[in-house]
């Protein structure tokens, strides 16, 4: 693989090998503008504090999608494990991806790709809560034993402007996004509903007809003398957490602000036409409106990635052509926008795909090594660090943890890794306890 | 060496020291009375076999305590003739043999009360210490895989297995591992030859590359275990050697103070009556790693926390558990328990459990909190004004059970139990309206059972063994969703027998003894199940073949119907294994079925399970108090299933009677029912709730009006309510579907809704009836606080409110915001 030039720009003379870094020619292609660039130091200046102004979009690529069928194509390898889709060049020098994301080779010299993350937990519901936490739970559970980051990301940072929530899910939540023992006010909120459907909006967003916010605000006020019920009887804490929603309640509502950034009718038909008319494609529109006028943490939700069966027309149908459409519309969006470099995407599910291809030509689920691509947050732009071996199955170079991917995350966020919550048994429990910064991309 | 080994003793010994200096009451510091050490007498009979000695001090207050790792072990000679080197070596009470003899072990602590050292003794005997023994391979070399994490889910174990190299999932085909690891790999895996070039030792050793990176120091015993092992020639074992076949850990049950310590000894029992101490090659998990914490020797450590923990051990597919208590170090006053009177079993069994814990219960509820609590948890309904001012008017001792008895009597009663049992039965039209039919019988024939007060084992009888047509038998519906055997094996072990046993599909259980053999054997009740279409328009209807048996899928054999545990039944021609099913699961020495159904119930009304979650009862997640368990289990038995009784026995302990608010001698306990545990509203009952205090009730397409929520059949009616409060999409037999989670949406569609404000504004609602009565101020607001609250309104919040009112220019919209704000005040949304 080629690797290419103006490493000095980027003054990566840290040390850090270099025979896995597929660099950007980032000046070359048009990728970063010298703007971009000031930002970006300026944001890599303040590292360590928290940076005010970030906000993250997680795409969540549930149940798992085929890091070989997308990012990571092996045309040479045995049948058995290439699958039936060819490699396409992108716009960044000697990187391919599936001939089915030909928009998103378009937009790679935007993105940051790392193609050797790993771990060993093949189960849908401890690894999702393991990458959708940054701990591996210890017990079976029904629900988080940690907080989710997007929880956490809310209560170390808040929304980005007063009165919107600070975490919010579209259209629902996957499991394991909750705020455990940060209480229930951290919870993402979920949308509900189809933001592709015309009639989409959010339910109860706005006071019903002929009532006015002057009301509603008396209301309020006598709900706080006349709910007296002591909130130390329920020892799980849920009683007293319910509290912080009804004030985020109060506050959507009573403002203007905020039921337009949740009004897909207010955006340009045709950029919702370049998100792809789909639930996806207008969710992740949905997440780009939220995160530009407030909300700190947005998660696209996209479910059905679990291919045990007919990986390839499963695929072939929807999901490559409509995630296509609708992440390199948002790549190219936030950056014409000026919104990428205060922007975090990240965009990963619980784990890869096998590389053999099962009798059903499936893929089962394969934690051993699989893609994960972020995007804008003051993070290095188009590169692609780490490479699985030749048949997709394990880190050759630079084997990434999950949670070096949070720790980058956080670094970016300016959150304190080391800080400590308690637990609901009282114990001081990291926000993240293991995994570094990934410092060929910060 | 010398001096590294005495500094290491000097230590240790003031440990022992310090440890015992500790005095834990502010009563007179307890003192040693005994120290015992087991296994009192212990005979190893070749060089890798060790032990593991626990020593115990029995104390003058009744307590035992664990200086197993403190203590001082000095070793004598029985038998003066033999070599004066010693046949042992003892490191904190591990014996490793040295050489042939019998050799008296001495382990002291010095005891600072009595200004004295105190000991015990143990005799151990070492024979055949040279003779090399040969190895077996299931026996000795798969489970120290499985303790390093060779086999595991994430590694060589998983399905498609690492690198080529794929072993049984922890350990439970050891046939298969043998030609893994020694005909496969082309001989390259092992290497008799020229054992260290064995890539096994090589790779697991970290001498070459390895994914899973060192797993082994090639100076440990498991490595010299493995090398002997090829050595010797990779011996199988014959199929005579013995077999392991149960597995036990003592101590059991231990009470630990915090940051306490406590060595674990596990031993193997063999098929041929032989024990082998396992306990440096068994595995440890914390099931409650707040609590408890246990190294990989079978060091557990308490944390500073109060409460219980246990840790589970597993050894070659077998699992004990030991259980730890760490009470509060906190004093209670002499009269903490004086207003708590043990009135039956419940509440003799509950405050063992505080004593033993030294926490204590809250006060006793109002009858006002009673009232409404026994209304909600019943029967899913709030009381009705008149219906709390005549219970309060009752002034006799035995207004508690009449209300009691009246509420379960109440058509309401079927309705409620019939919602939450066809979520856990899964009835849904998931095919649309075709399969109205149904699903409406199935409902109403739930219903019904719950109305006739069926006892509970008829109720699964009917179930499990159901056949024929929807017209003539509705729970044949149970079979529309429970569709294979899969489904059929996964849902009656979870529903019915509270365990799950769904892993044994694919594999041995990982955290409990059900092999797949187990599993298909569970399968095999349904072997002769068969669907056709019925006489009903798209139902199916169900019959039984004559014949037909099922095959274990991995092993290809035929498996005989066999229930958990339970007995071999044999396939006869023209008979339906599921009545054999049905009767050994409803039989009254059935070890799961009674005790599944009495902690469902008892976890709906005390809100936490005895076992948690409701549905997974299993050796290695033991209950917080099984002797309540047992008792509640034993009395539903003796009352012949009825499941009115279960609930009128719980209803009326004095345990369910207490006040939720926590006292200082309770405030962390959440699972020994110290006091009350608050829960919202199921999202049914709280949709009638809010209809019932707005005089609106919610209207649902297709249903007569006055419809309640909870008498729904099933899922697929719309509601926006329901779903954004959590009903159960009825996907799965899992209590847990159901979601009583709070969220943002919720509370915007309480505060904010056009639903909600227009039945507060109804035109025939309760607000408008109000303000066309002739009522004063004082008694439309006492009125409001009945309806919602189901109390009278304290002096300040009556004056307060009334003052609102009066003072509001406008009168209608000054009742509607104050209905508005009872019905989002918490106190409304919760059961407390």
């Amino acid at each position: 693989m080629t690797i290419d030039v103006a490493s000095g720009t980027y003054g990566c003379c840290d040390g850090i090998t270099r025979r896995s870094f597929l660099k950007a020619g980032a000046l070359m292609f048009g990728g970063m503008t010298l703007s971009g660039l000031l930002r970006r130091q300026a944001v890599a200046a303040a590292a360590g504090e928290p940076t005010k102004d970030l906000s993250v979009i997680l795409i969540w690529q549930g149940g798992g999608p085929s890091h070989l069928d997308m990012w990571d194509l092996k045309p040479q390898a045995p049948a058995e494990f290439r699958g039936i889709f060819n490699p396409i060049p992108s716009n960044l020098s000697g990187y391919e991806v599936c001939e089915l994301m030909p928009n998103i080779a378009k937009i790679c010299d935007k993105l940051t790709i790392l193609r050797s993350v790993t771990h060993n937990d093949g189960g849908h519901e401890s690894a999702s809560h393991f990458l959708l936490t940054g701990y591996e739970p210890t017990n079976d559970i029904p629900s988080n034993e940690v907080p989710s980051y997007g929880s956490i990301v809310a209560k170390e940072l808040g929304a980005c402007r007063s009165g919107f929530p600070a975490y919010v899910a579209l259209p629902t939540a996957p499991r394991s996004s909750a705020a455990a023992y940060l209480g229930v006010g951290n919870n993402p909120f979920e949308t509900q509903g189809d933001p592709n459907s015309d009639k989409f909006n959010v339910r109860n967003l706005k006071p019903p007809a002929n009532f006015s916010v002057d009301r509603l605000q008396n209301r309020y006020a006598m709900l706080k003398r006349f709910d007296t019920l002591r909130r130390d009887i329920d020892a799980s804490g849920v009683i007293g957490g319910m509290d912080a929603f009804s004030q985020q309640a109060f506050d959507l509502v009573t403002s203007p602000r905020v039921q337009d950034a949740f009004d897909l009718s207010k955006e340009d038909k045709k950029l919702r036409e370049s998100y792809g008319r789909n639930t996806w494609g207008q969710s992740t529109l949905l997440a780009r409106r939220l995160v530009e006028a407030g909300v700190r943490f947005v998660t696209v939700n996209q479910g059905g990635w679990d291919t045990h069966n007919n990986n390839f027309e499963e695929l072939k149908r929807n999901k490559l052509p409509n995630f296509d459409q609708s992440f390199a519309a948002l790549i190219e969006d936030l950056h014409q926008r000026g919104q990428l470099e205060r922007t975090l995407v990240l965009v990963w599910g619980e784990f890869g795909r096998t590389p053999r291809i099962n009798n059903t030509a499936g893929r089962d689920h394969w934690p051993n090594v699989f893609t994960v691509v972020m995007a804008g947050g003051g993070l290095k732009q188009g590169i692609v660090l780490g490479e699985s071996d030749a048949r997709a199955e394990f880190p050759k170079e630079r084997p990434i943890s999950p949670q070096d991917v949070l720790a980058t995350m956080y670094h970016q966020l300016g959150i304190n890794r080391e800080k400590s919550y308690r637990n609901d048994a009282d114990r001081p429990v990291e926000i993240l306890n293991y995994g570094k910064p990934i410092q060929e991309i910060i | 060496m010398f001096k590294v080994l005495r500094i290491l003793s000097l230590v240790l010994g003031l440990l022992g020291q310090n440890g015992l200096s500790v005095s834990r009451s502010s009563a007179a510091p307890a003192q040693v009375t005994l120290l015992s050490v087991d296994p009192p007498e212990v005979v190893l009979t070749s060089s890798d076999q060790t032990v593991q000695l626990v020593v115990t001090l029995q104390m003058s207050d009744g307590g035992l305590r664990d200086v197993t790792h403190s203590a001082e072990y000095s070793t004598s000679e029985i038998d003066p003739e033999s070599p004066t080197r010693s046949a042992i070596e003892i490191v904190r009470g591990r014996v490793t043999p040295q050489g042939d003899g019998e050799v008296s072990v001495c382990a002291s602590v010095f005891d600072p009360v009595q200004n004295k050292k105190v000991t015990g003794f143990a005799k151990v005997t070492v024979r055949d210490y040279s003779q090399e023994r040969s190895l077996n391979f299931a026996n000795d070399i798969v489970p120290l895989l499985t303790k390093n994490g060779c086999n595991s889910g994430g590694c060589h174990g998983k399905a498609s297995g690492q690198n080529g190299f794929h072993l049984s999932l922890l350990g439970f085909e050891p046939d298969f591992d043998y030609d893994a690891l020694v005909r496969e790999g082309r001989g390259r895996r092992v290497f008799p030859a020229a054992p260290d070039q064995s890539l096994l030792l090589r790779k697991a050793s970290g001498q070459i590359p390895h994914g899973g990176g060192q797993r082994l120091d090639m100076q440990s015993d498991a490595y010299r275990l493995l090398r002997r092992w090829i050595v010797q020639g990779m011996p199988k074992g014959s199929t005579n050697d013995p077999k392991v076949v149960r597995i036990e850990v003592f101590p059991r049950e231990r009470i630990l103070q915090g940051g306490d310590l406590q060595q674990l000894r596990v031993v193997a029992y063999h098929s041929d009556g032989s024990l082998q101490d396992i306990t440096r090659q068994a595995e440890y998990k914390s099931q409650q790693p707040d609590i408890l914490k246990v190294d990989t020797e079978g060091g557990m450590s308490s944390l500073e926390r109060t409460g219980e923990g246990a840790v589970m051990i597993r050894y070659m597919g077998l699992v004990d558990v030991a259980r730890v208590t760490v009470p509060s170090n906190q004093s209670l006053p002499s009269d903490a328990y004086a207003h708590f009177e043990p009135k039956d079993f419940i509440d003799v069994l509950v405050m063992q459990k505080w004593r033993k814990l030294g926490i204590a219960p809250s006060p006793a509820c109002s009858d006002e909190e009673f009232v409404r609590r026994a209304f909600l948890d019943a029967i899913g309904t709030l009381p009705t004004p008149e219906e709390v001012r005549q219970f309060l008017a009752d002034q006799s001792p035995s207004r508690r059970e009449k209300l009691v008895d009246q509420i379960l009597e109440r058509s309401e009663y079927a309705s409620y139990w019939a919602n939450s049992w066809g979520d856990l039965l899964r009835n849904k039209r998931r095919y649309g309206d075709g399969y109205k039919r149904g699903t409406f019988a199935f409902a109403a024939w739930i219903k019904n059972a719950f109305a006739q007060n069926m006892p509970y084992d008829q109720f699964v009888r009917a179930i499990l063994t159901a056949q024929g047509n929807v017209s003539d038998n509705p729970p044949v519906v149970w079979y529309r969703e429970v569709r294979n055997q899969v489904h059929q094996v996964n849902d009656t072990s979870q529903l019915f027998l509270g365990t799950r046993v769904a892993c044994a599909n694919c594999h041995h259980h990982p955290y409990e003894r059900w092999s797949q053999d187990d599993y298909w054997g569970f399968a095999a009740f349904y072997a002769r199940l068969g669907n056709k279409q019925g006489e009903v328009a798209n139902e199916q209807a169900i019959f039984v073949k004559k014949e037909g048996e099922t095959r274990q899928p991995r092993s290809h054999k035929v498996v005989k119907p066999k229930g958990l545990g339970g007995p071999e039944y044999d396939y006869v021609r023209g008979e339906d294994p599921r009545q054999k099913l049905a009767e050994w699961m409803t039989a009254p020495d059935n070890p799961y079925f009674a005790k599944a159904i009495v902690n469902r119930s008892w976890a709906h009304f005390m809100g936490v399970g005895l076992v948690e979650a409701v549905d997974d009862l299993r050796t290695t997640n033991p209950p917080s108090n099984p002797q309540l368990l047992d008792a509640l289990a034993k009395d539903f038995i003796l009352h012949k299933f009825d499941l009115k009784q279960l609930v009128r026995t719980i209803m009326l302990s004095r345990a369910y009677a207490l006040s939720s608010i926590p006292t200082p001698y309770n405030a962390t306990d959440r699972q020994n029912y110290s006091r009350y545990t608050p829960k919202r509203l199921s999202a049914e009952a709280l949709l009638d709730a809010i209809g019932a205090v707005t005089g609106s009730m919610e209207k649902f397409n297709g249903f007569p009006s006055g419809t309640r929520a909870l008498e729904l059949p099933d899922e697929a009616v719309n509601n926006y309510f329901l779903d954004v409060f959590g009903r159960s999409q009825r996907e799965t037999p899992c209590e847990c579907e159901r979601s009583y989670a709070p969220n943002l949406a919720q509370i915007l569609h309480l505060m904010n809704s056009p639903e909600i404000q227009s039945k507060i504004a109804h035109e025939k609602g309760c607000v408008s009836q109000l303000l066309k009565s002739d009522k004063s101020n004082n008694q439309i607001v006492e009125e409001l606080y009945l309806r919602a609250f189901a109390r009278f309104p304290r002096p300040d919040e009556f004056n307060d409110a009334v003052a609102l009112v009066a003072s509001a220019k406008d009168r209608k919209s000054a009742l509607e915001d104050f209905e508005w704000t009872l019905l989002n005040a918490k106190e409304f949304l919760f059961n407390h």
